[in-house]
């Protein structure tokens, strides 16, 4: 955790914070690139974060309703960020990642997996682990 | 619109030995689900070997392709279920 200016992590609209007013023009690359650095902040910041559409209490699609039904059963504290209110987001958490779909969980800053990994982890007792 | 049987055939042309089998789950043309059996897999990670089905794809995913649920594995391992 770092101390000074946590502040970007707003940029991003974390659950349960307001929506990001963030406008609409494409962000050149090589320049300030503040959704991407509230990004990698937030996955600084947060032991498990999951990028999903739509809130832990109201997913937007059922395979992040299921993504966080297993973090939820397994009883495992996490930050979550709805990539919805603006498609940069998700194009740079891609971009970052590797990963091209929605949901992506991260665990100690690392990519843990989407829907089907993080399902097939649940199943097979591995999740727990991989979160510690 | 992709079908479950071109899908499959780009994974089994883009990955070679790769067996796949991929059905359309809501029948909607659109959300598909493929379990792929690859040699190439083996060693892999399942990040790594969903990574290389993905690529295959590329922008496809997420647009034309909404959902590719996938469950992937080498020969040699037994289907994790």
């Amino acid at each position: 955790m770092s101390s000074s200016e946590p502040s970007t992590i707003r940029d991003l609209p974390m659950s349960a914070s307001q929506p990001s007013a963030v406008g609409e023009a494409p962000i050149p690359s090589g320049e300030s690139n503040p959704i991407r650095e509230a990004i990698t902040q937030a996955l600084g910041e947060h032991k498990v974060i999951l990028f999903m559409k739509g809130t832990p209490e109201a997913p937007a699609c059922g395979f992040s309703a299921r993504t966080v039904a297993a973090l939820q059963s397994l009883d495992v504290p996490f930050a979550a960020v709805d990539v919805l209110p603006d498609p940069r987001i998700r194009q740079e958490l891609s971009a970052i990642s590797n990963w091209p779909t929605i949901p992506q969980l991260f665990a100690n800053g690392e990519l843990v997996g989407g829907c089907d990994i993080v399902t097939e982890m649940y199943e097979s007792g591995e999740l727990a682990e991989a979160l510690l | 619109m992709p079908f479950p049987e071109e899908i499959k055939q780009r994974i089994e042309a883009a990955i070679p030995g790769a067996h796949a089998e991929v059905e359309d789950y809501t029948g909607g043309g659109d959300h598909f689900r493929a379990t792929v059996t690859a040699e190439a897999f083996a060693g892999r990670s399942r990040i790594e070997q969903h990574r290389l089905v993905y690529e295959i794809f590329g922008a496809e995913i997420g647009g034309p392709i909404h959902a590719l649920s996938l469950k992937t594995q080498s020969p040699q391992q037994t289907p994790t279920q």
